[in-house]
């Protein structure tokens, strides 16, 4: 399975462009005090991103950011070459909108009776909102799935993505995932983590994925690995091994893989979204890929290893050779 | 495409419903034409009309769990996990099978972990976002599902991974167990999908006006919706030769799979995209459609989505389409389980030779047109059987199983 084009919607701005350069520049999204004043939390948003203003007055009134996100990063990708019937999409999320779900649950509990709830708050109360809303929009009448994998969303689409097209369920797959940033994502999070500090982040960032031997493509996923509960070096070794790949060769890696014998020298060269963009949750895997491709964009045939984990217990990595 | 996909069996299964639990309760129950109906008490339904559903109750965990402390888990998460240790123990697997092999474990799931968000949401607006329970916060996130099941059979190299495709996610996760077996992704694949009564999702459908005062009549010209039900199913898969080696016991054979996408509208079901997906599974599986014995239908009981399904059955099988149950008469709607209790039905009903019936049925809608097999199962020698999932968002997913070794079907 071959990677033909990916697109970023992040901290940096719309688009790939954006995106690759802060990326081979080193240089991090700006970020400011999470605004709804978490204590140790700032968050890296996309600028000026409202599902209005990107995707017009229609059918955009109770939309949420999410979704929103969804629909306009998979549209880069689909403008940039229209998706036929046989396109599937693979969507990554935590859960859809906590906000939208927990809005919905609080106009449940404080309303004069418990169902005045907006009959439009209805589909983004349901996590594969944003995913349908892509079908909609940009008409894939494809295979059209969700995959709630949390931070191994990514890795956790590239294989059943790859599922997909060995199946002959689809001929190409947009895989990606979307994250907003929102108060109750934020309060979520910081229990989540024990009220550590973090950065959070925000996105949507999509790969479009093919055959092996596609004309035209970026790198090359070899294979891709899970565990649960697993060491991130188990999981890595259990994907070069399927890959055939010696973990001494690895040129580029996520830390944390020295276990499975890749060069400590690998992580140096892998560029660290987390660190640029902040903790984008589902799109983490995604955002990882895509500064990888960017990074690597020179290094043709070097093998790069892609791993992450959920606190859910999710562990994937994914070994990709640069074409 | 695989040059020479594997054959695909099922070899396991666990339910746990509101109409029995594990496969031998679970068919008994449907045998029988039970019906799941009672008060909904799993939140506070004051205000509402009518808050009749299909609960679980009297299910300890605990009593099927043995490495999970069920105390530990969400209660969809709890269904997951439960229902995979009796599909293992269905299919013969011990602890000891499981160590080696390669594994898959896939649930869908419409809410996930949403009953503990909203009683987070509860403990919000009393006491503000500060002081939350950060347990329950754990078991918010849909991927805990999976990973309860892996944890409890000590799979810590299974891919656990989560359909959050709504109403269909159960059927899309069998569907991508079995790709995961065909492609040689896994040896063995836990697949189903579970999940728990919540406000949010009843409210949903409440306020939509899709939630029956009493009883949910699929196909009915009296039908007045859904019953929100809640548990869970899995299967286990595997290829036909590994079931051969290990001498296992064969239920079914996981014959094909198709899924699409309506494009069409974010809630209502579309009758091309429905008809299409049935004929992509049926493709898959290379099975006409006149061989089809049977269809588990999603059959919501709702005035949009019979009229549509039965449209787009009639468009794909003709005008004497095969008898189509809904199965969501007797244990509701049970969202991301609801297409794995219909597979988890149909391999049970290929396996015991009976139709279960549609219940609560008093006049077949003459816009349904279907043979719905009212009231009371029926003994029949399956071959063939469809088990159609559609959800919000216009996504669709159809399997079909056959019986293993029947002619048509090998």
């Amino acid at each position: 399975m071959d990677i033909t084009a990916w697109t970023a919607l992040s901290p940096y701005g719309t688009g790939g462009g954006p995106f690759a350069e802060a990326v081979r520049a080193g240089r991090p999204a700006a970020a400011a005090a999470d605004p709804a004043d978490v204590p140790d939390t700032e968050v890296c948003l996309v600028p000026g991103f409202d599902p209005r203003a990107a995707l017009g007055r229609r059918g955009t009134r109770a939309m949420d950011r999410v979704t929103g996100l969804a629909v306009a990063a998979v549209g880069a990708l689909v403008a940039d070459r229209p998706a036929g019937p046989g396109t599937a999409l693979v969507l990554g999320t935590t859960g859809g909108s906590a906000q939208s779900m927990t809005d919905f649950t609080a106009a449940s509990l404080t309303g004069e009776r418990p169902f005045d709830v907006a009959p439009a708050a209805v589909p983004g109360a349901v996590m594969n909102c944003a995913a349908g809303q892509c079908a909609l929009r940009h008409g894939l009448t494809g295979p059209n799935i969700t995959i709630a994998g949390g931070r191994a969303s990514g890795l956790l689409g590239l294989a059943h993505a790859r599922r997909l097209l060995l199946a002959g369920r689809a001929a190409a797959v947009l895989c990606g995932a979307a994250e907003e940033y929102s108060p109750a994502r934020s309060w979520l999070e910081h229990h989540g983590r024990d009220g550590a500090p973090a950065r959070l982040g925000e996105g949507a960032a999509v790969l479009r994925l093919e055959r092996a031997g596609t004309p035209g493509a970026l790198a090359r996923v070899l294979a891709v690995a899970s565990g649960v509960d697993a060491a991130l070096a188990d999981v890595a070794r259990r994907a070069l091994d399927r890959a055939r790949v010696a973990p001494a060769g690895v040129w580029a890696a996520t830390p944390g893989l020295e276990g499975a014998g890749v060069p400590a020298r690998a992580a140096a060269r892998m560029p660290d979204a987390r660190g640029l963009i902040g903790d984008t949750g589902a799109v983490a895997a995604v955002f990882q890929i895509a500064a990888a491709l960017a990074a690597l964009a020179d290094a043709a045939g070097r093998v790069a290893v892609v791993a992450g984990a959920d606190p859910a217990g999710q562990v994937s990595a994914a070994v990709l050779r640069m074409a | 495409m695989v040059a020479a996909p594997r054959r695909v069996v099922v070899t396991g299964l666990g339910a746990v419903s509101s109409i029995g639990t594990g496969a031998a309760g679970f068919a008994a129950g449907l045998r029988a034409g039970r019906s799941g109906a009672a008060p909904i008490t799993a939140f506070d339904t004051a205000g509402y009309a009518h808050a009749t559903g299909c609960p679980v109750t009297g299910f300890d965990a605990g009593r099927v769990l043995r490495r999970v402390p069920a105390a530990g888990l969400g209660r969809a998460a709890r269904f997951a996990a439960a229902a995979a240790r009796m599909a293992a123990a269905d299919a013969g697997l011990t602890d000891a099978d499981l160590r080696g092999a390669r594994c898959q474990v896939a649930i869908g799931t419409t809410d996930g972990g949403a009953d503990e968000l909203d009683a987070l949401t509860a403990a919000r607006l009393a006491a503000g976002p500060a002081a939350l329970d950060r347990a329950a916060v754990r078991r918010v996130p849909a991927a805990a599902l999976p990973a309860a099941a892996a944890r409890e059979l000590g799979l810590t190299a299974a891919e656990a991974i989560t359909f959050g495709t709504a109403c269909a996610a159960g059927t899309h996760a069998i569907g991508d167990g079995l790709d995961a077996v065909r492609v040689g992704d896994a040896d063995l694949a836990f697949c189903g999908g579970a999940d728990a009564l919540c406000r949010k999702t009843f409210t949903a459908f409440y306020r939509l006006g899709t939630v029956a005062p009493d009883a949910c009549r699929p196909f009915d010209a009296g039908r007045r919706g859904i019953l929100p039900g809640e548990g869970a199913g899995v299967l286990v898969l595997e290829s036909l030769d590994s079931a051969r080696a290990r001498g296992a016991r064969v239920h079914a054979e996981v014959l094909g799979y198709g899924l699409n996408c309506d494009a069409r509208h974010p809630v209502a079901p579309d009758e091309r995209g429905v008809a299409r997906c049935m004929e992509l599974a049926l493709a898959d599986a290379g099975v006409a459609p006149a061989d089809v014995d049977l269809i588990s239908a999603h059959g919501t009981g709702t005035r949009a989505n019979d009229v549509t399904e039965a449209r787009a059955i009639r468009a794909v099988f003709g005008d004497a389409p095969p008898r189509t149950v809904g199965l969501k008469s007797m244990f509701g709607h049970t969202m991301g389980a609801a297409g794995a209790l219909s597979a988890v039905a149909c391999a049970l009903a290929i396996a015991h030779r009976f139709v279960p019936p549609t219940i609560n049925h008093r006049r077949t809608d003459p816009e349904c047109g279907l043979d719905c097999v009212p009231n009371e199962a029926v003994e029949a020698d399956l071959r063939v059987v469809q088990s159609n999932g559609l959800a919000f968002g216009g996504t669709n997913a159809v399997v079909l199983l056959g019986r293993h070794g029947a002619a048509g079907a090998a």
